[in-house]
């Protein structure tokens, strides 16, 4: 990591399979669904549906991971998609509101059930995890007694256009999609912001005593991500062009599993962008092959489900990892072999030291 | 002392019984060799002391010793007494006690063979055992407590106390691997008890320290190892401070000119009346610009609380509270770090940094103006150069400023920290504990820091529990009992005995060799 590494080091540590795992498994997933049911697989228009239909996880996504990277899990992000979904719905079709309007407000819907939950987490202090889950249950409950838990339709056309309208060939959501990332990527990378975020997540009391405002940090991410998450929710109903109340708090668990999956590639263990962004396209690609090859619904779920768990056992391998070669650095150094395969863990060796050798 | 001395009746005889033996041990690791032909003996009843650097190959040693890591040549051989193996027991930094239980229930969690794993215990059976071992030790106290409501020490004589329960025989060996760490100077001497007891009932201890006072005060003989090498192994008797200082530096860098140039005195940076808070009652400080002002104590007398307080982490009221002239009442870290008030907080990696960032990130976290751009954005190139700049004036080793800091040693890692906080040249220095863990050569460059800094003209406040450390670094050192100041020393009358009596209370002077008194919790 160091400037004075050669460009061949650093190439070789950026391409390595620890930095970018995803993209080798995405090569072997690609070439194994192209050979086994290449009629399908290789279709343009799997892959147009998969890039726009991805897009709004890709922002569900990116609305989980901003809390967590100040260390708070968001587990309503999937209740509150759903929340705004039917919330743009009702307000256009009971309260017969123009759609900008019911826009604007589900928007500000959205930001007011972060700075909720950012109240609940900061100054209630209750552990993030429970407080998004009971806020979820909330959510869902408003949901259902919004909608009567029935699709509401009757859209207005202009708002059904937003999702739907495609220019060169890609839909309004895919370029939403990619405007987020790259704004989210700059905040977080390369601003002062970012970097406080990032020190408030790893350890609030330290980044408290070093100057940084660690709860204006966490409810700012909170009430970002809820916008983020109405944002979603919005088009999700804009693309389905009717207020469906059980789509949205499925996205739960692909986002989640996508930012996990995701703080394993490109920055060393860091929640980042681009790695999430990468691993929701990764995920969809296999489960979308599985699907070609006949495979029952519901394996989306199993597939969410392993990855989830192989992501989070992945970070943690790299945590050991990274504890073996601290123990190894913190000797002077001696940097070779600094990017070849972890060694052994220390307790990997016999235990049986006290025979010799 | 009290000391088991090796001849001592428990050790069987003139020639006491050789418990342990490693011969040549030798462990490498890429481009370095971390242990070097080192050879340990130890007989029953004996206390040996390894004393090192960080990075002088102690921690490898207890490692192999302990089976996490596994040597590349040599021997470790162990003696045979009454048809048994002598048996290593390493007692780690954090004791592995589970802190939710008791001590009875503590001591309980070895399984015990000759009964069935699901057959109920008995407790009153259980609780009298547990008492009888703990007695043994000399200081009673309550055992059906949850352990992370005892102190330190008692909690350090309970993995002591677990450590021998689970002995066939009295002839093993006890590894206390830096057992000091944790403790106050206080309740150093709990644990000392602790300890000769184990060695009087014929056990051997091999005690790791980087605290040369302890290893002085405990050990009947010292083991210095440097550069994965054993340079010395000689009686205690045979040792003083400085020439074990000599030995463990390879240099004699201990002897600096102990009275410097004569700071000259600015305008009053901090000015406190009435600070109130946790375990602190109406604290006054005129602190003065180029001024060092200690803050002496025991662990609860208000010495360890007050810097938080002042920094505005922990919550406190204040007659009158001026940073640098101007009021200043409503106080938080973010609010006092825009004032020019630094805090170089006691617990380095949970409370002094994000162990997880790397060098730079740290160095750089209080205040990002200087590397902020156009849209907001940092310069990553000029954050780097002021990172790298950092590391090479601080002496952080490796010089590798993209390294986590967790990666550091405790002394580097400490040197990052200073190098965050006197990189903008704060008004005030608060510093907590300041050398704490950290080995002799960074504590060296530290206090030439401190004193540069203040030389500078900057304030600086020192929370500590070493005495010696006070006497050497401060102008003045305020006394602490229960909350507020009982005395204030200076010039000649600046003694580490006259801090240690008055921090305890007592009228007279100390004798370095104090008994283990009771230790109140």
């Amino acid at each position: 990591m160091s400037s004075t590494d050669s460009i061949a080091t650093r190439w070789r540590r950026a391409l390595s399979f620890r930095n970018i795992s995803a993209i080798y498994i995405f090569i072997v997933i690609f070439a194994t669904f192209s050979i086994v049911t290449p009629e399908t697989f290789l279709q343009e228009g799997v892959w147009r549906t998969l890039l726009d239909a991805q897009a709004i996880t890709v922002i569900a996504a990116i609305g989980v991971m901003i809390p967590l990277t100040t260390g708070s899990f968001n587990l309503a992000i999937g209740a509150e998609i759903g929340f705004a979904g039917i919330l743009v719905a009702v307000l256009q079709v009971k309260q017969d509101m123009p759609f900008i309007v019911a826009i604007s407000l589900t928007l500000l819907a959205g930001a007011f059930i972060g700075l909720v939950s950012g109240l609940i987490i900061t100054k209630g202090r209750i552990d993030s995890f429970v407080a998004t889950l009971g806020l979820s249950s909330i959510l869902l409950a408003g949901l259902a007694w919004m909608s009567s838990s029935k699709q509401v339709i009757g859209l207005q056309d202009g708002f059904r256009e937003i999702a739907t309208s495609t220019y060169f060939g890609i839909t309004v959501p895919t370029y939403l999609m990619v405007v987020l990332a790259l704004v989210v990527w700059y905040v977080l990378e390369r601003t002062p912001v970012g970097r406080r975020m990032y020190a408030a997540g790893y350890n609030p009391a330290g980044a408290r005593l070093a100057g940084v405002n660690v709860v204006v940090l966490r409810i700012s991410a909170l009430v970002a991500g809820g916008i983020i998450a109405a944002m979603a929710g919005v088009l999700l109903t804009s693309r389905l062009n009717t207020g469906e109340p059980t789509v949205g708090p499925g996205l739960l668990l692909p986002a989640l599993t996508a930012v996990f999956l995701g703080s394993t590639q490109l920055a060393g263990g860091r929640f980042n962008v681009w790695g999430t962004v990468l691993a929701v396209y990764v995920l969809a690609t296999g489960i979308k092959g599985l699907q070609l090859v006949g495979a029952q619904p519901w394996i989306s779920d199993l597939f969410n489900g392993v990855a989830l768990l192989s992501a989070v056992g992945l970070s943690q391998w790299e945590k050991t990892a990274a504890r073996t070669a601290a123990v190894r650095r913190a000797l002077p150094f001696t940097r070779q072999g600094d990017d070849t395969e972890p060694p052994a863990e220390p307790g990997d060796r016999s235990p049986s030291v006290v025979a010799h050798r | 002392m009290t000391t088991a001395s090796p001849e001592s009746p428990a050790g069987g005889g003139p020639h006491a019984v050789r418990l342990l033996r490693v011969t040549d041990l030798v462990r490498d690791f890429p481009g370095l060799r971390a242990l070097d032909g080192v050879s340990v003996e130890i007989a029953s009843g004996e206390i040996v002391a390894i004393v090192g650097h960080n990075g002088s190959g102690k921690s490898t040693l207890v490692k192999i010793l302990a089976g996490v890591d596994a040597a590349d040549g040599g021997r470790v051989e162990l003696a045979e007494h009454e048809g048994t193996r002598t048996e290593l027991h390493v007692i780690h930094q954090d004791l592995g006690l589970v802190s939710e239980l008791t001590a009875v229930e503590n001591l309980r969690l070895a399984p015990d063979p000759s009964r069935s794993r699901l057959a109920p215990h008995h407790r009153s059976r259980e609780r009298d055992h547990a008492q009888t071992l703990i007695s043994r030790f000399g200081i009673p106290f309550e055992v059906d407590v949850p352990i992370a409501r005892l102190a330190p020490a008692q909690r350090s004589v309970v993995a002591i106390a677990r450590a021998l329960d689970g002995w066939k025989h009295d002839r093993n060996v006890l590894i206390l691997d830096e057992p000091t760490e944790a403790l106050h100077a206080n309740e150093v001497d709990v644990l000392f008890g602790a300890v000769r007891r184990a060695a009087a009932t014929g056990a051997g201890v091999l005690f790791i320290s980087h605290r040369l006072d302890e290893v002085l005060e405990l050990a009947d003989r010292v083991i210095v190892l440097r550069n994965g090498r054993k340079v010395a192994d000689l009686p205690t008797r045979d040792l003083d401070h400085e020439t074990l200082v000599t030995h463990v530096t390879g240099s004699d860098l201990h002897h600096r000119p102990e009275s410097g140039p004569k700071r000259v005195l600015g305008k009053i940076a901090l000015d406190i009346v009435g600070l109130t808070g946790p375990h602190v009652h109406g604290f006054d400080l005129a602190l003065r610009e180029g001024e060092v002002v200690g803050v002496a104590g025991v662990l609860g007398s208000g010495r360890d609380t007050l810097p938080s307080l002042v920094f505005g982490a922990v919550p406190a009221s204040a007659e009158s509270f001026r940073v640098a002239g101007r009021d200043y009442l409503r106080r938080s870290p973010r609010e006092s770090v825009r004032r020019g008030v630094a805090f170089v907080a006691g617990d380095r990696v949970t409370l002094g940094a994000v162990a997880t960032m790397n060098a730079r990130e740290n160095m750089t976290l209080p205040d990002l103006r200087p590397f902020t751009g156009r849209f907001g954005a940092l310069r990553r190139r000029a954050e780097r150069a002021t990172a790298g700049d950092l590391a090479r004036r601080y002496d952080v080793r490796p010089p590798a400023p993209e390294q986590r800091f967790a990666q550091f040693s405790g002394g580097n890692q400490q040197k990052i920290v200073f190098a965050k906080w006197l990189r903008n040249e704060p008004r005030v220095l608060l510093l907590e504990e300041p050398t704490q863990g950290v080995d002799i050569g960074a504590k060296q460059f530290i206090y030439s820091e401190i004193d540069a800094a203040a030389s500078r003209g900057m304030a600086v406040l020192v929370c500590s529990s070493d005495a010696k450390e006070l006497v050497r670094l401060c102008d003045r050192v305020a006394v602490m009992r229960n909350g507020e100041v009982v005395n204030e020393l200076s010039g000649e009358g600046l003694t580490e005995s006259a801090l240690v009596a008055e921090g305890y209370g007592l009228t007279t002077t100390i004798t370095p060799n104090r008994g283990a008194p009771h230790v109140q919790h």
